[in-house]
C-alpha cells in the first residue's frame, strides 16, 4: 500500500517535472535562443582568448572544438531573429538596425562562421594568432553595428 | 503706475538684450597664443587619441570617398537631432584649409567658428578645451598635411524644425553659460607622470566623459559622477561606468585593460565593440603602448 502510494507520488512528481520542462521549452523564444547561442560562443571564445593571451598553452584539440562550437552556434544564432523579436521581454541588446539590414547582418554572421571554421582548422601554433585576429575582427564588425551596449 | 510698468518693460528689455549680447561668442585673440613650433608627429598621435576621423568620416552614400580622410558627412543620429560632422580636410572652400592658428584654437577649445558661430556640442570641444594650446596646434599641423578633399557640408537637422542659424548664433551661447566652463587640464602633483598622462588623454583628447559621464539638468557633464556611466547619447541603451573596474571584475589590472584597448574582441574582450566603442578601440590600438598603459592606469585608479 505504502509502496503503491510512493509510486504514484513519484509518477506525479515526474509528471510535474516533465510538464514544467515542457513549459520552459514552450516559453523560451527566439530572444532566449539567440542569447543562449551567444553564451556558447562566448564560452568558446574564452578558451581561445586564454591561448591568445598565453594564459593557456596552444592545444589543437581545444582550438578545433572551440572553432566548431562557434561556427555551429553562429549559424544557428542568425536564424533567431524573426520580425516579432525586436523587443523583449526578456531584455534584448539587439539593435533595430538588424532588421533594417538583414542581408548585411546575415553576411556578417556568415563571415564569422567562416572565420570560426578556419580557426577550427588551425593545427599549428604559428597560424593561431592570424586566425584569432580574423575571428575576433568578425565579432567586432557585427557588434559595432548591431549590438547595444549593456551595463 | 504707468511709469513703473514702463520701467519694468525697459528693465526686462535690457536684461534680454544683455542675455543676447552675453550669448554671443567670445573668441580668444591671436595675442593670447604663445609662440610654438608645431610637431606634426605629436599631432597625429593626438588626432588619433581624439577620435577625429571616427566622426568626420565621409558619408555612407559617398562610395568613392577615401574613408581615411576626414571629409565629413557621415550622419550622427542623436535625440537632439541628426548631425553631419563637417569636412575638416585642409581644403580651402569646403574644408578648414587656410584657418589661422587662433581660429583653430577657438574652434577646438571654445567651440567658436571663424565666422562667429557656436558649434553644436556634438563636437566635443567641451573636452578638447582641456588640451594644451601646444597639443591643439600640433593637431592642426598634422591635419595640414592631409590631402584636401572638396566636399560640401550638410546642415544639421534639429527636432521640431528648430532654427539652426539662431541656435548656432546665440541659443548655444546661453547653454554654454550654464553648462560649459572651459578649463585646461592641470596635473595632480600627488600622482606620477603615467597617471597624469592617462588622466589628460581621458579627460581632454579622448573625450571619454562625453559618453561615460552622466549629464546634469543643463546637459553639462555631472562631474560629481565622473565616468560613472549613463544613458547612451544615441537614445537607446546605456554606457558603462568606468569606475571600480577592478572591483567589479571587469579587468584584472592596468595591463589587462591596456591589452583590451589594444586588441578588443581580437582577444575576446567583448565589451569593446558596441555603442561606438568599436571605433574608439580601433583608435586606441593605433596609439603608442605607453599611452594605452597611461589611460588604463588612470582608469583603474578610479574607485
Amino acid at each position: 500500500m505504502i509502496s503503491a502510494l510512493k509510486t504514484s507520488v513519484r509518477t506525479l512528481a515526474l509528471g510535474a517535472a516533465a510538464a514544467s520542462l515542457a513549459a520552459t521549452v514552450a516559453v523560451a523564444g527566439p530572444i532566449e535562443d539567440r542569447q543562449q547561442a551567444m553564451k556558447n560562443v562566448g564560452k568558446a571564445m574564452g578558451q581561445l582568448a586564454a591561448i591568445a593571451k598565453k594564459e593557456a598553452a596552444f592545444d589543437a584539440a581545444v582550438v578545433k572544438s572551440a572553432g566548431e562550437t562557434i561556427a555551429e552556434n553562429v549559424k544557428v544564432f542568425k536564424t533567431h531573429f524573426p520580425e516579432d523579436s525586436k523587443e523583449g521581454p526578456p531584455e534584448t541588446w539587439s539593435k533595430a538596425e538588424i532588421w533594417a539590414n538583414m542581408d548585411d547582418f546575415n553576411a556578417k554572421a556568415d563571415k564569422s562562421a567562416e572565420a570560426a571554421m578556419a580557426m577550427a582548422a588551425v593545427s599549428e601554433e604559428a597560424n593561431f594568432m592570424p586566425a584569432m585576429g580574423n575571428l575576433g575582427g568578425s565579432c567586432k564588425a557585427c557588434h559595432e553595428d548591431y549590438r547595444r551596449p549593456k551595463q | 503706475m504707468k511709469r513703473l510698468i514702463a520701467a519694468g518693460i525697459m528693465l526686462a528689455g535690457a536684461a534680454a538684450a544683455a542675455g543676447w549680447v552675453a550669448a554671443a561668442p567670445e573668441p580668444r585673440s591671436a595675442a593670447s597664443l604663445a609662440a610654438h613650433e608645431a610637431d606634426a608627429e605629436n599631432g597625429k598621435r593626438l588626432f588619433t587619441a581624439s577620435g577625429c576621423q571616427s566622426c568626420h568620416l565621409p558619408g555612407k552614400d559617398d562610395k568613392d570617398a577615401d574613408k581615411s580622410l576626414p571629409s565629413g558627412g557621415h550622419e550622427l543620429v542623436t535625440p537632439a537631432g541628426t548631425f553631419y560632422p563637417p569636412n575638416i580636410t585642409p581644403e580651402r572652400e569646403t574644408g578648414i584649409g587656410g584657418w589661422s592658428d587662433i581660429e583653430f584654437i577657438n574652434a577646438m577649445k571654445l567651440g567658436i567658428s571663424p565666422d562667429g558661430q557656436h558649434y553644436l556640442p556634438a563636437f566635443p570641444y567641451t573636452s578638447y578645451a582641456q588640451m594644451s594650446d601646444a597639443d591643439v596646434l600640433d593637431i592642426k599641423a598634422y591635419m595640414d598635411t592631409l590631402t584636401p578633399v572638396k566636399a560640401q557640408n550638410k546642415a544639421p537637422e534639429l527636432p521640431l524644425g528648430l532654427p539652426v542659424e539662431t541656435i548656432m548664433r546665440r541659443g548655444l551661447g546661453v547653454w554654454k553659460m550654464a553648462a560649459f566652463e572651459p578649463k585646461e587640464f592641470t596635473p595632480d602633483p600627488s600622482r606620477d607622470e603615467v597617471w597624469n598622462r592617462g588622466a589628460y588623454l581621458v579627460t581632454g583628447p579622448g573625450h571619454c566623459a562625453e559618453c561615460h559621464t552622466p549629464r546634469d539638468i543643463f546637459m553639462g557633464l555631472d562631474e560629481s559622477r565622473w565616468l560613472a556611466g549613463g544613458p547612451h547619447p544615441e537614445g537607446k541603451g546605456s554606457v558603462p561606468s568606468l569606475r571600480a573596474l577592478k572591483e567589479r571584475g571587469r579587468y584584472k589590472d592596468a595591463k589587462d585593460l591596456a591589452t583590451a584597448l589594444e586588441f578588443g574582441e581580437t582577444l575576446g574582450y567583448d565589451k569593446m565593440s558596441s555603442g561606438g566603442m568599436g571605433a574608439v578601440q580601433t583608435n586606441m590600438s593605433k596609439l603608442p603602448a605607453e599611452d594605452r598603459i597611461a589611460i588604463a592606469t588612470y582608469l583603474m585608479s578610479l574607485d
